[in-house]
Formats: C-alpha cells, sequence, structure tokens
C-alpha cells in the first residue's frame, strides 16, 4: 500500500518534471490550491483505506471535484477581490492535519 | 477488504498528484530564476542601476559626438559646413555655450505654512518656469538653461509631484536659470513691471537676478531622435 504510493508519487514527480509543460504565471495560484485538495484527498483516501472505509467513487470523485471546486473557488474569489484561496488553504491545511493525526494513530496502534 | 479498485484508483490519484506537484515546482522555480523585482527596494535599486547606465551612456553621446566632430574637422572642405554645423548645434542645445548674460535663481517662498494655507502656493511650479523662460526668449536669449538641463526645442518642463522633469531629468528647488544674450536686455526683460517675475517678488518667492560677463551653459546630454519626422525635399511645397 505505501509502496504503491511512493512509487507512483515518485513516477509522477519524474514524468511532471520531464514534460515540457510550464504554467503561465497567474495559474500558478490556482494550481496551488488545486493540489492543496488533492494532497488532502489523497491523505482521506489512506485514512479511509485504514479504517475500512474506502469507496472508489467517493475517493476519485472528491480528488476530482474538490480541486476543480478550490481552484474555481479561488479564481471566482480573485474576480470579486475576496481572498477567497485563503478559505480554501486553511480548510484543506486543517483536513490535511487531522487526516495525517488519524493515520498516525492507527500507525501507532498497528504497531 | 481492500479491493484491487482501491489499491489502482490510489495509484492513479497519487500518479497525477505527483505530476500536478512536479508542475508546480517548475512554475515556481522558472518563476524565482526570471527573478520579478517584488519589493520596493528591488524596484529602487533596479531605479539606481538604471538611471547610471543611462548616465553612461549619456556620456557616450558626448564622447561619440566630439569623435564625430574630430572627423569633420579632418576635412578641409567641409569648414563650411563646420560652420553651419556649430550654428546648428548651438541652435539645437547640443554645443556647450558662454557669453554674456544673467544668472536668475529662483526658490520657494521661506515662511512656514499656516495652517489651512495651500502648500503649492509656496513653490515654484513648472508654469512659473516656463514662463520666465519664455520671457527670457522674448527678451533675446541665445541659450538657455535650468539647473545646467539645457534647454531645447523639445525640451519639456513638466510638473512631476515634488520635482519638475526637464530634459526628463529630475530638476528641484533652488532653480538656477542661466541665459546668454545681452544681459541688459535680458534682465529688463524679466524684470519688466506686470511681467511674471514681478508676481512672484509680490508673492515673496526667493528671486536673484545676476548679470554676468560670462555665463556657461552646458550642452543638452540626451539623445536626439526623429521617429515620425522626415526632413521635406526642396521641391516639395510644406502644407
Amino acid at each position: 500500500m505505501w509502496l504503491i504510493i511512493i512509487f507512483c508519487l515518485l513516477i509522477g514527480l519524474a514524468i511532471g518534471f520531464q514534460m515540457p509543460v510550464l504554467l503561465p504565471l497567474i495559474y500558478a495560484k490556482y494550481m496551488s490550491i488545486a493540489i492543496l485538495a488533492a494532497i488532502d484527498s489523497v491523505f482521506g483516501g489512506i485514512r479511509g483505506y485504514m479504517e475500512d472505509g474506502f469507496d472508489t467513487t467517493i475517493f476519485v470523485s472528491g480528488f476530482i471535484v474538490n480541486a476543480l471546486l478550490a481552484a474555481g473557488l479561488a479564481y471566482i474569489g480573485d474576480k470579486l477581490g475576496v481572498e477567497l484561496y485563503l478559505a480554501a488553504v486553511i480548510v484543506f491545511g486543517v483536513r490535511i492535519f487531522q487526516n495525517l493525526a488519524i493515520i498516525r494513530r492507527y500507525l501507532v496502534k498497528k504497531y | 477488504m481492500q479491493s484491487k479498485s482501491a489499491k489502482v484508483s490510489i495509484a492513479i490519484v497519487s500518479l497525477i498528484l505527483g505530476i500536478m506537484l512536479a508542475v508546480q515546482f517548475k512554475t515556481t522555480a522558472s518563476n524565482n530564476s526570471a527573478q520579478l523585482p517584488t519589493r520596493v527596494e528591488d524596484v529602487a535599486q533596479e531605479l539606481n542601476s538604471v538611471t547610471q547606465e543611462r548616465d553612461a551612456l549619456a556620456e557616450e553621446v558626448i564622447s561619440l559626438r566630439e569623435k564625430l566632430g574630430n572627423v569633420r574637422k579632418n576635412d578641409e572642405a567641409m569648414a563650411d559646413l563646420q560652420d553651419e554645423l556649430q550654428k546648428t548645434s548651438m541652435a539645437a542645445g547640443t554645443m556647450a555655450v558662454e557669453g554674456p548674460g544673467i544668472i536668475l535663481t529662483v526658490n520657494d517662498i521661506p515662511r512656514k505654512i499656516q495652517a489651512g494655507e495651500d502648500p503649492n502656493d509656496s513653490i515654484v511650479h513648472d508654469s512659473d518656469l516656463f514662463t520666465l523662460v519664455n520671457d527670457l526668449k522674448a527678451s533675446g536669449a541665445e541659450a538657455i538653461s535650468i539647473n545646467d538641463q539645457r534647454i531645447t526645442a523639445m525640451s519639456e518642463i513638466r510638473c512631476a509631484s515634488t520635482l519638475i522633469l526637464i530634459n526628463t531629468r529630475r530638476v528641484g528647488p533652488p532653480f538656477v536659470i542661466k541665459a546668454t544674450g545681452n544681459p541688459d536686455m535680458l534682465e529688463s526683460g524679466v524684470n519688466i513691471s506686470g511681467g511674471w517675475l514681478s508676481f512672484m517678488k509680490q508673492w515673496g518667492y526667493q528671486i536673484n537676478l545676476q548679470k554676468s560677463e560670462k555665463v556657461l551653459i552646458p550642452a543638452y546630454k540626451g539623445p536626439i531622435r526623429f521617429e515620425y519626422s522626415v526632413p521635406v525635399e526642396k521641391g516639395e511645397k510644406a502644407e
């Protein structure tokens, strides 16, 4: 399980660095928020996996929809003049830490 | 318990996350390497270096003009042209000149600003300067400079918040206006009653007018470019 995640992450990083794609400056901010959402989804997935409550549909849809929603909200915020991306950063940040804490507890219990 | 699809989906999602991360890393790294000056100090520093560069280039312009002059001097047949060129250069302001004239120093009103008083009323404005320059021209000034900025046919005298731009250089008070010409004519020309200088004196501006037997007026230091205008051929009629 862990091996799969790390291995796939590394492969993804390698592909990404080889790809000749560079984001325009203005989209970098939205991309960073989408990444936060994605990280949150991955940790949520791991947590669900450990709790035996893992649902593939929820996981994949959450990953895609959360990333798009976060980026979209940040974009709308920019258009409105409200720094909505801060809300996304806080929410996802908090959730990432919560998920990490739960994963840690499971690991501690397990070993 | 864990289906195969769970592992596959986690694998795919991790893969996508990795790609996103890598692209983001690359983007931020390239932004850093582009060194966008975001802080005020950085911008100020850049301004300084650009200003230095500009001054260096201005010096280069002067030395190149000298070289050009030397080349022309060598040619005997061009003596007449040389004469004409010199006259035109003096008129255009690309050559430093000296001769009798006046030195007019203008400074802000020294008294302290009272409550409710507009500070704008006590400083020298761009309009004051160009009115004085105009008076000098009308009294036969041959060459004029303000704080060593030669007034050429294309020079601007323009307000730029607390300073004044002349030849795109920032100039601040006290303003030393030098003009060559008949000193008596120039003096009476600007001192004429009802003229702008008399008003400025009444309002309390610090004004000092000196006649001098030798006034040195520097050359215009910037480049001269014509991007839109071309000379009219002799046969054509200017409309």
